[in-house]
């Protein structure tokens, strides 16, 4: 019945988003809320309409905002007592030098492969990567000597491989500190 | 929806934000009502048409702030029901902001009842 598996759908996604709470507390809000639609849908049906689960899932909102009214008191509601302000500082200020350091990782490895990338379509012959010959090292260079003994990997290749794997790596940067930034607030 | 409508409901958006607290405390005064009894309630009225989404966690908050308590019932054949009536402290908090209320009423009403140009002397002083 897909009336069923709808409203099943939305509570187990308000649930997971619920997980903040104590158990017992987020199982109240779901036997409530689930309280709720059953009489809502049995109203319907003694009004004589044709039960429609999706419109009293509407009135609810997304499930991720939902919970997020359930738990917002306990992001910034209470303040904490004395004395646990010091330690929420410190817990703050961790996430604050995770933030940064993480910028500065991701996207310093995005801008090195980047300028390899560019560096091999300028100057083909002095950048790349090279692996020795006997197989156990992999060599980056910006050189005006080449590494006699060893082969070249990718060849010119390495331009657009470079610069699409920086993009995926500032993309995945930008998208860790978006959630990170979202702790620190 | 045409625009003076649309700047109604915007309107009725900024008044209930404001006075829903009130709007529960009085729904729930010397009464004890489920969640979707209450949200009929309301829906009733034409000014104060509140979703859910907004009912249920207005309803948690207010619990948490002992304003109103809670209790499962389960009446006859029907399956159990969370109920919600005003504490002692909702009580109190329920007179102080019909108190309020009724005077941001009386002053609004005031200044519409005397409009310019002459000078507005509310406490007929």
């Amino acid at each position: 019945m897909p009336e069923q598996s709808l409203i099943q759908d939305f509570l187990k996604n308000l649930s997971k988003y619920l997980s903040r709470l104590d158990k017992p507390d987020a199982a109240e809000v779901i036997r409530e809320i689930e309280s709720h639609i059953l009489d809502a849908i049995e109203l319907q049906e003694q009004t004589g309409g044709t039960p429609d689960a999706k419109s009293i899932l509407d009135g609810f909102g997304e499930p991720r905002e939902l919970a997020n009214q359930y738990v917002e008191h306990l992001l910034k509601g209470t303040p904490p007592p004395k004395g646990f302000k010091a330690i929420q500082r410190v817990k703050r200020g961790a996430t604050k030098t995770i933030y940064y350091s993480m910028g500065f990782l991701g996207f310093g490895i995005s801008i090195c492969l980047i300028f390899l990338g560019l560096g091999k379509l300028f100057m083909p012959d002095n950048v790349g990567i090279w692996s020795a010959a006997q197989g156990n090292s992999v060599i980056i260079t910006f050189s005006e000597h080449k590494y006699l003994d060893s082969n070249e990997l990718f060849g010119y290749w390495l331009s657009p491989l470079a610069i699409a794997i920086a993009a995926g790596i500032a993309y995945l940067t930008k998208n860790v500190l978006r959630v990170l930034k979202e702790s620190i607030q | 929806m045409t625009k003076n409508e649309n700047s109604n409901d915007k309107w009725d958006v900024q008044l209930r934000k404001g006075s829903l607290e009130l709007v529960i405390l009085s729904a729930l005064k010397e009464r004890t009502l489920y969640g979707l009894e209450l949200l009929k309630l309301l829906h009733s009225f034409e000014t104060m048409k509140i979703t859910e989404g907004t009912l249920y966690p207005l309803l948690e908050r207010l619990k948490r702030e002992e304003l109103i308590s809670a209790f499962w019932r389960q009446e006859g054949e029907t399956r159990p029901r969370k109920y919600y009536q005003l504490t002692q402290q909702g009580e109190e908090k329920f007179t102080s902001l019909t108190r309020r209320w009724r005077q941001s009423v009386d002053d609004i009403e005031y200044l519409l009842q005397h409009p310019g140009p002459q000078p507005i002397n509310p406490k007929g002083e």
